[in-house]
């Protein structure tokens, strides 16, 4: 009986038909999770690499990571408040010159916000806070990467943001030892046991 | 040779969560029955509305319901103090090591029983061994009709059907609080914030703070004679004190 339902599978066409069936659901597999690694197509072409290399702070664009939850994306006045310097001395044809400027312009020109497409986003269930982090000394790239590369137009996220990732820092960054307390104080040793109940507790990030 | 515990022992094997840090004080001699608790912990919290066909399934979701019971044989009935009841946190919780999916974990940092939505599988063991029945499932996603996805709070996550969910004492605000005083460089003083349902409460009836501060208002509510806690006698530790008599 079982013999007969497959034997199909004898057949060189039978078999083709299993390839290619095989191939279908894989390729469509593997295309499925590219989309989820590959960054977003964002209103304009945001050139990271050359703002970071031109000194400009991370903070002056994305304030919120100081002082609140959200960094924040800024919105087309804060880019128009350094950008409204070309209008004064550029013509028309070096405006031309620029698509990605005129884009801008036409964004302040029509009063119309910026739609950024947030990149390095947590799912709903996840609550991240950025004021800790940056109080506790972590650099904007030690999470977001080397924005200053100029191959960096739109931000990417140098690693998946995943929830091992996030233990990974905080388990290595409390751990009791020689190089978080190089002289074995019992007070230091303390903070760092109260530190990593904390930020191993579910409820610090799920809620 | 019997190995039989007393209660008593087992309590004593859990010793870590005998003392909690976030607790609730609930007078209901002054609590009015107004169910200002129960509208406030639904807002704070996106609690869904289950609609009347579910209600009637007895699947209506509520973090927090006020409770009364009728006292004596029928005629000769009277009313008992209205009882806002919401989760006890108890600091040994039945609901906890019967979850296969570790969804429902003790809280070490907050000494709260934490209910984890995205590991939640739904066997709902743990409302059926909640002896205080104050786990609410989500048996659909219920859907908020417009305009009322705008009022969800963005500091709450909002479940999916299939989750388990009950009250948090209001974790976001705790880690708001915590967040704005350690960024001052000082402790989250007492009475600085309080969970949806007390801020509500127009008669103060329910009081939140530290109950590990003998000082805080909680712990000196908690510790007077009126105090008591519900289904004391199964050992389960509640963070809530219940006050009545006065």
């Amino acid at each position: 009986m079982v013999n007969r339902l497959f034997s199909w599978l004898n057949d060189p066409l039978g078999r083709i038909g299993v390839l290619i069936a095989f191939l279908t659901l894989f390729s469509g597999a593997a295309f499925g999770l590219y989309q989820t690694q590959t960054a977003p197509e964002q209103p304009l072409e945001f050139p990271h690499g050359l703002h970071v290399g031109l000194n400009v702070q991370c903070l002056y664009c994305h304030p919120g990571a100081y002082r609140q939850a959200s960094a924040g994306l800024p919105t087309e006045t804060k880019c128009w408040g350094c950008h409204q310097q070309l209008s004064a001395v550029q013509t028309e044809e070096q405006w031309q010159a620029r698509p990605e400027l005129v884009k801008l312009r036409n964004y302040v020109m029509n009063n119309e916000p910026i739609p950024w497409v947030p990149v390095a986003q947590v799912p709903d269930f996840v609550h991240f806070n950025h004021r800790p982090h940056i109080a506790a000394g972590l650099n904007c790239e030690n999470c977001h990467g080397n924005m200053s590369d100029p191959k960096f137009t739109v931000a990417q996220n140098p690693q998946v943001l995943n929830m091992g990732w996030c233990l990974e820092c905080h388990r290595t960054r409390t751990e009791d030892n020689t190089q978080n307390n190089p002289n074995g104080d019992p007070a230091v040793s303390a903070t760092l046991n109260e530190k990593r109940i904390k930020l191993l507790d579910c409820g610090t990030c799920h809620y | 040779m019997t190995t039989e515990l007393k209660i008593s022992e087992i309590s004593a094997n859990f010793a870590e969560g005998e003392q909690g840090k976030w607790g609730m004080a609930i007078d209901m001699d002054i609590c009015t029955g107004c169910q200002a608790c129960v509208a406030a912990c639904a807002m704070e919290n996106n609690v869904p509305f289950v609609g009347e066909a579910d209600s009637g399934y007895g699947r209506s979701m509520h973090w927090i319901r006020t409770e009364r019971f009728w006292e004596g044989e029928f005629p000769e009935i009277k009313m008992t103090p209205y009882q806002p009841v919401l989760c006890q946190q108890c600091g040994h919780a039945p609901c906890e090591p019967v979850c296969p999916a570790f969804a429902t974990v003790h809280s070490q940092a907050e000494a709260l029983n934490l209910q984890v939505y995205n590991r939640c599988v739904g066997t709902r063991y743990c409302a059926n061994n909640c002896p205080y029945q104050v786990r609410s499932f989500n048996w659909r996603d219920y859907e908020r009709p417009e305009p009322l996805p705008n009022q969800l709070n963005p500091d709450v996550t909002v479940r999916r059907r299939g989750v388990m969910e009950k009250c948090t004492f209001c974790i976001q605000r705790i880690h708001r609080a915590e967040d704005v005083a350690k960024s001052e460089g000082r402790e989250v003083a007492d009475g600085e914030f309080a969970p949806a349902c007390a801020q509500a409460c127009p008669a103060d009836a329910i009081v939140f703070g530290r109950i590990d501060d003998p000082e805080s208002a909680v712990s000196k509510m908690a510790r007077g004679a009126r105090g008591f806690h519900l289904l004391e006698e199964l050992g389960t530790l509640p963070a809530v004190t219940y006050l009545k008599g006065g």
